[in-house]
């Protein structure tokens, strides 16, 4: 952890934040802030942006409904307004489930959401209410309150377990940029190994998803980080075990992935490995395309990776281990609990290529070229001095100034990731090596 | 003539000591003497000046906040009550809901907002809730506010444990601004030696006890008459004290940063005076 006594451009925003980008990504769950006015708005703008242009969706971003409190609500209590806001929710917008999820400001003054929204329990859709207080935690978190809540209150419990049924977690909407190109590979390559596959944000997906996650005999949460919690409230309500696995980019991690979960799923040995087989051959004919002009001029590099704690240590073992590429400092951008540490340390080891980055935990965007000095003996004007050179920086538009500074290439995918236009990308699974392999080769040679 | 001076005060101590009703029996006293004061009640009961305007008459900061909005107007929050002492309370939400210390900052905005001070004033007092619970309750002795805070206290344990407790919320404040202890006040309880124990702690705190308030059943007889004893009964005993305890706060110079005991010597003093025969009774 940095000993800075400020903060410094951190890569997330605040619990409602993640609940309410959450939210966004699932079909018509329409939510109901109760916070601040401003709350809404300010979370939108950062999280739209940053998510590379995620936008609002339906009725959402600026068209979000919100009670807007203020120093009335706070002195006298926010209930009766909330009231009136789920009410009028209600009437205006065509939505299949409302969430009310809350800022600081209501949960200071003890508010009692949970209450006010069970006054709508013979309401059509249903109404629950999910406390994400800001001061619980950031949007990570958020992500991991909202999807609690609506585990306990939302999912229906009892339904009838199905084996070939899994949900899947850990990829965070409005965080992770590409969190719906990368759950729609990962569900296709367990829909392949003979699963049906609930990620509830992925593509084709709807709120019966959700509903009935409580069929699923297995959870299985793509992060070390993030999801846990939510999983964990999952098996106590609904009795469903999971695991964690980290999130696998390229072929040799996605391979290793599909092992992994094929044995907690308990599915078919032969299949899975007639799976991976094809998805390598499949995976190496596009990867082979690019083995003339890599050997021709070169295009092996040193790199930088800063990411959250999803894509840092996966980006980095394979730059190191498939792209052949040398991975010198790997800075893990996320506020984490101190437990987490061990297990996201143990993920740069055991690399096929033996090539290990330095790595290290910290929240400020301005500790990177400070722990670059540390990866890296600065170049004193020697004559032969072994420069740190040519590189790349893998990180978000915050290290946009070192990228200039070195004068380096910098590809964008941690959040938060202004300077592209995301759709349907990924970087997780075989597709998410072969798109992550052109776009780092491709600032190589863009100038070509 | 020299320039007058507003002073302001802010009384706190253990709930139900008595603050409410030792302060409208001395702003009476204060009256008398010709001082112009304006007392601000900070307790969401809204009962701090009932004895003051013969009842709870008046509508509260808030309250009319929330029916009106912000634009409040002065003459609607703030009555003239017994010999012109002008009377606002600050009020709050229900209890159970909202944010009652959010409330007293507001309320206290509000007045500052629409010209409550007026310079004729002499003296402001407020009259908070007895547990200090939040940052709101301590918004009259923050920076521009209160100056002086007097405790009113007794000779029973744990109004002396809430009296030191707030000694170090205004250490806390005093350390950063202005504010400072004025004295103890005892509201007598009859306890064996209560002057003395009461003294005794005053002392320790860096502070002393500035007035002994003794019992008398004529406080009750005028608060169920929703007066002051010094406008229901000016000629007794009581009346003449709280016009001793106007005047002693009047004339008071004695200001200090306390210095507020350890739970340990709070509880020696106790035994030195024969409240606890042995620290061990009290442990739970």
């Amino acid at each position: 952890m940095s000993s800075s006594k400020f903060v410094d451009r951190p890569r997330f925003h605040c619990a409602l934040g993640g609940a309410l980008f959450t939210l966004r990504a699932l079909q018509k769950a329409i939510p109901i802030i109760h916070a601040s006015a401003g709350c809404g708005h300010n979370l939108f703008s950062a999280s739209n942006a940053g998510a590379g242009y995620l936008g609002g969706g339906y009725c959402g971003g600026t068209a979000w409904s919100s009670t807007n409190v203020v120093e009335r609500e706070i002195v006298f209590g926010g209930e009766e307004r909330l009231n009136e806001q789920i009410r009028t929710t209600l009437d205006l917008i065509d939505g299949d489930l409302f969430v009310v999820v809350t800022g600081c400001m209501v949960e200071m003054i003890g508010d009692d959401v949970r209450a006010v929204a069970s006054g709508f329990a013979d309401s059509e859709v249903p109404v629950i209410a999910v406390p994400t207080p800001s001061f619980k935690g950031n949007s990570y978190d958020g992500y991991d309150m909202l999807l609690s809540g609506l585990f306990r209150d939302y999912v229906t419990q009892g339904l009838k377990k199905r084996a070939d049924t899994v949900n899947l977690l850990g990829s965070v909407p409005g965080q992770d940029a590409f969190y719906k190109g990368n759950l729609t590979e990962i569900s296709r390559l367990l829909q392949r190994i003979g699963f049906r596959v609930n990620t509830f944000f992925g593509e084709g997906e709807t709120l019966d998803n959700l509903q009935k996650a409580s069929e699923a005999s297995l959870t299985i949460v793509l992060s070390d980080v993030y999801g846990l919690k939510a999983a964990a409230v999952c098996e106590e309500v609904h009795g469903i075990p999971y695991i964690s696995l980290p999130l696998p980019v390229g072929a040799a991690q996605t391979s290793e992935f599909l092992r992994a979960a094929a044995v907690a799923l308990k599915a078919d040995a032969t299949t899975v490995e007639r799976v991976i087989r094809e998805e390598e051959a499949r995976y190496y004919d596009y990867f082979e395309r690019i083995a003339d002009i890599y050997n021709d001029v070169d295009l092996q590099r040193y790199a930088i990776v800063a990411g959250d704690a999803n894509y840092a240590p996966a980006v980095s073992r394979f730059l190191a281990d498939e792209l052949g590429w040398l991975p010198r400092l790997a800075v893990i951008t996320d506020l984490l609990e101190e437990e987490r540490i061990p297990v996201l340390q143990q993920r740069f080891t055991g690399w096929e290529s033996d090539t290990y980055p330095l790595v290290k935990f910290d929240t400020d965007t301005s500790a990177i070229q400070r722990y670059l000095a540390e990866a890296w003996e600065p170049n004193h004007n020697e004559r032969y001095a072994d420069t740190f050179s040519p590189t790349v920086l893998i990180g978000s538009v915050f290290e946009r100034d070192l990228a200039a500074k070195l004068g380096i290439p910098l590809l964008t995918l941690s959040f938060p990731v202004t300077n592209r236009i995301v759709l349907n990308q990924t970087y997780a699974g075989y597709n998410g090596g072969l798109g992550l392999t052109a776009d780092l080769l491709t600032t190589l040679v863009a100038g070509r | 003539m020299t320039e007058k001076k507003l002073r302001q005060i802010a009384i706190y101590g253990k709930g139900g000591i008595g603050k409410s009703t030792t302060t409208q029996n001395l702003t009476a006293g204060l009256s008398e003497s010709g001082k112009k004061v304006l007392i601000v009640g900070c307790d969401p009961k809204a009962d701090s000046t009932r004895l003051l305007l013969g009842g709870l008459a008046q509508k509260t900061v808030l309250d009319t906040l929330r029916e009106t909005g912000d634009q409040v107007a002065l003459q609607s929050i703030m009555k003239a009550g017994y010999n012109g002492i002008q009377c606002v309370e600050s009020g709050g939400p229900e209890p159970g809901v909202g944010c009652a210390g959010r409330g007293i900052i507001t309320s206290i905005g509000l007045l500052e907002r629409l010209g409550a001070y007026t310079e004729d004033l002499d003296f402001v007092f407020y009259d908070v809730l007895g547990d200090v619970v939040c940052g709101g309750f301590a918004m009259p002795i923050r920076e521009g506010k209160a100056k002086e805070i007097y405790i009113v206290a007794s000779g029973e344990m744990m109004a002396l444990y809430a009296a030191n407790n707030i000694a170090k919320g205004i250490k806390r404040y005093a350390l950063k601004g202005g504010v400072r202890l004025g004295g103890i006040i005892c509201n007598s309880r009859n306890v064996d030696r209560e002057i003395e124990l009461l003294r005794a702690f005053a002392k320790e705190l860096g502070s002393h006890l500035i007035y002994y308030v003794p019992r008398d059943n004529i406080v009750q007889h005028a608060e169920i008459r929703k007066k002051t004893v010094i406008e229901y009964r000016p000629d007794t005993r009581q009346a003449t004290e709280y016009r001793q305890l106007a005047k002693s706060i009047d004339e008071n110079t004695h200001f200090v940063i306390p210095e507020p005991m350890t739970q340990e010597r709070l509880e020696e003093i106790l035994v030195e005076f024969g409240l606890m025969d042995k620290v061990e009774d009290y442990r739970i």
